[in-house]
């Protein structure tokens, strides 16, 4: 998927001031936006480039030496390698032996190799390189047989990572073999006798257990690489003969985030902790809205593809990694569904902490980061909500932030793809559930104060539409004062004849509030309904969709509300708040907007008037309003 | 497209977009070595959806020439 050229130039801009500025952070976000998708070559010489010249960064980069032993040209791939590292945290130096020389740097004791005193030795050798037998001369050697071979290539491989272990402690990865592009026998290979990739398969056999007897050597499944991406678009043949650089452009940064897995394991920056969402991202639709037997969860897609997800959520908890919660929700909504949606693969023991409220999600991850000792970075953030995405990256740029989109079946990929859990070792304490770690010294975690929070809704770019209710929108409008339940100030039903009765009354006054921000247009989210009477304008409905909370939108409708009301020459604005089991978000509205609470009722209904010659409620200015009357549009 | 090319050439080869002009060429670039120019050819097919075979490859020796081909691929 390639990205517009303007938030291309927007991602290159924000990454040099970021640079400038020494805020790491940010500009790891800037040049994940930048290298999004394809992570093409020109977009990541550029940001190679200006990484060499980077000096002064607030957090220090993790320093790794790489030595890249290979049979071709691997310095095509290392761009990738040094983007990719220092999106993971990694100022990656890299060390090349000679073209097709990884035995010689290995045998001779005073090679660059040893000189340069790597941290990891990556030796990518490609099969048709190191056994052309097995490959292209494999009709050749049918007859004979390739169990003498295959020895032959353990051997050396175990005499060179010998070798290589008596001079060096450096982690060794080792490439194993992808079989070959096509069989040299056609549909015959295999059927008969043992066939071309099935030998390949017992190499790569024989190449795991040489790895086991040396310290600290790994297999990096280049086969399985190869495969996942597919064999014919991963290499280029025009390139391997012209340059030896048989990978092809498009798939060097897949190579280059599968050595990140084994680096980011072997400096300790693994992810530890997983923080999901609950609505649209546990389960389908909102919990709020659809009630616990609503949610879509079950046999039938959707609800399917989240019993998927669930599962591989449970997978990684047994793989030791916590799980966590952050949603905005009813604590008691939840713990029934917990207890009574036999469609949960997830229980709540599962979870080592839970932060269920309608504060910020920075906060929760906070409080969870804090409850569980563990640093904000090994912390993944899961939703598919892009605006509570956008919401933790600014305050906490130190996260790994996964933002879900649109199709659950693709969740389980989303997650894990990039290996961000994966680790080097497995002790009987990773198998077992809730492992503590200890946190880090070091800590930039931004609070979400007032300051930053304006400055993310400011990144927000919302713009807000308030418009009289008119036939076109008088469904939708009582349509959502059927459904809302969550920010629902009073929760009266409304039929589109009560409301229509009201339209013409000159003493009502109806409105929707549609909403739009760099992400999308939302349509009609909010409705208000006021009627006048003497001097006060009371305000009879007020509710806003639960997609738009927290935003500081109704900030916006009681602004314009005060703007009515003076308009018409009134001097008071009064609101009621009726609480139900589901509208706890909406029970501070009026006391935060400046109202004053006139009364409240044995039942917990509480009145509130602002006098609006005292005070009114402001426009929030991080918003672009756009009120118009049915007859003439007015900014 | 002539200034997409430039940009392109700007950042694959560290050179100033302003200064990419007909006497840009190859041999007189120092940044322009084999591997660099390979890099080259990899960002303008990724950028431009387009692939070269070798002889265009071996003839993409200045920003001239880079302009001919690139016209020729991208109008079929």
């Amino acid at each position: 998927m390639k990205l517009s050229t303007q938030t291309q130039a927007n991602a290159r801009d924000a990454f040099v001031a970021a640079k400038q500025n020494g805020d790491t952070y940010r500009a790891i976000h800037a040049a994940r936006e930048l290298l999004h998708g394809e992570g093409g070559v020109r977009q990541m010489s550029f940001l190679v480039r200006e990484l060499e010249t980077a000096t002064n960064w607030r957090v220090p980069l993790n320093s790794l030496k790489v030595a890249l032993l290979s049979s071709f040209s691997i310095e095509f791939a290392q761009p990738a390698l040094v983007a990719y590292g220092f999106l993971n945290g990694l100022d990656i130096r890299i060390y090349r032996g000679g073209f097709g020389q990884f035995r010689q740097e290995i045998i001779d004791p005073s090679s660059g190799l040893y000189a340069c005193a790597p941290d990891v030795v990556v030796l990518a050798v490609e099969g048709s390189d190191w056994i052309p037998a097995l490959y292209g001369q494999f009709l050749e050697y049918w007859e004979m047989g390739f169990e003498a071979l295959i020895e032959q290539t353990c051997e050396e491989t175990s005499g060179l990572l010998r070798k290589l272990r008596s001079r060096s402690s450096a982690a060794v990865l080792v490439h194993n073999l992808a079989p070959p592009v096509s069989r040299q026998a056609g549909i015959l290979d295999g059927q008969k006798q043992i066939g071309q990739a099935q030998w390949v398969h017992r190499l790569n056999e024989g190449l795991a257990a040489v790895c086991r007897q040396t310290e600290s050597a790994y297999v990096v499944d280049y086969a399985g690489v190869v495969a996942r991406f597919g064999v014919e678009r991963w290499y280029d043949e025009r390139m391997r003969m012209y340059a030896r650089a048989p990978i092809a452009a498009d798939q060097l940064p897949h190579l280059a985030v599968e050595y990140l897995k084994y680096f980011r394991a072997l400096r300790g920056l693994a992810k530890k902790c997983v923080v999901v969402d609950l609505d649209n991202t546990l389960w389908g639709g909102v919990l709020g809205e659809d009630g616990l037997h609503g949610i879509q969860l079950g046999s039938e897609y959707p609800g399917s593809a989240f019993v998927a997800f669930q599962k591989e959520l449970l997978n990684l908890h047994r793989r030791g990694v916590l799980l966590a919660i952050a949603s905005k929700n009813n604590s008691a909504d939840v713990e029934e569904v917990f207890a009574q949606n036999k469609n949960m693969v997830l229980e709540r023991k599962h979870f080592a902490s839970l932060q269920i409220h309608w504060k910020p999600k920075s906060e929760s991850i906070m409080a969870i980061a804090q409850e569980l000792n563990i640093g904000l970075e090994h912390i993944v953030f899961v939703d598919d909500n892009p605006v509570e995405c956008e919401e933790i990256s600014q305050a906490l740029p130190m996260l790994s932030v996964i933002c879900l989109s649109g199709q659950p079946e693709r969740y389980s990929h989303a997650l894990l793809q990039d290996g961000l859990f994966d680790s080097l070792t497995i002790s009987s304490e990773d198998l077992r559930r809730g492992e503590l770690y200890k946190q880090r010294d070091q800590a930039e975690a931004l609070r979400a104060d007032s300051d930053s929070l304006e400055q993310f809704y400011r990144s927000l770019e919302m713009e807000v539409t308030i418009t009289p209710v008119e036939k076109a929108s008088l469904a939708r409008a009582a349509q959502l004062t059927q459904k809302t339940n969550q920010f629902n100030a009073t929760t009266f039903r409304y039929t589109e004849a009560d409301l229509s009765a009201r339209i013409c009354k000159t003493d009502w006054l109806l409105a929707t509030v549609s909403v739009r921000d760099r992400f999308g247009d939302t349509g009609i989210v909010g409705f208000m309904m006021a009627q006048a009477n003497g001097k006060k304008l009371n305000i009879d409905s007020f509710l806003l969709s639960c997609r738009v909370i927290g935003r500081t939108v109704e900030t916006a409708m009681l602004a314009y509300l005060c703007d009515q009301a003076t308009r018409q020459g009134l001097n008071e604005l009064t609101g009621r708040i009726i609480p139900t089991a589901k509208n706890s978000p909406v029970r501070e509205l009026y006391g935060q907007h400046g109202f004053n609470k006139s009364s409240e009722t044995e039942s917990g209904e509480s009145f509130w008037k602002l006098a609006l010659e005292d005070h009114r409620v402001a426009w929030p200015d991080w918003i672009k309003i756009c009120v118009t009357d049915s007859a003439r549009p007015r900014p | 497209m002539e200034q997409k090319i430039k940009q392109i050439m700007a950042d694959v080869l560290n050179l100033d977009a302003q200064s990419i002009d007909e006497a840009t060429v190859k041999d007189h670039t120092e940044s322009w070595d084999s591997l660099n120019h390979i890099n080259l050819v990899m960002a303008f097919e990724q950028e431009f959806q387009v692939s070269f075979d070798v002889t265009e490859i071996e003839s993409m020796l200045s920003y001239s020439d880079i302009l001919e081909v690139l016209d020729r691929k991208v109008q079929n």
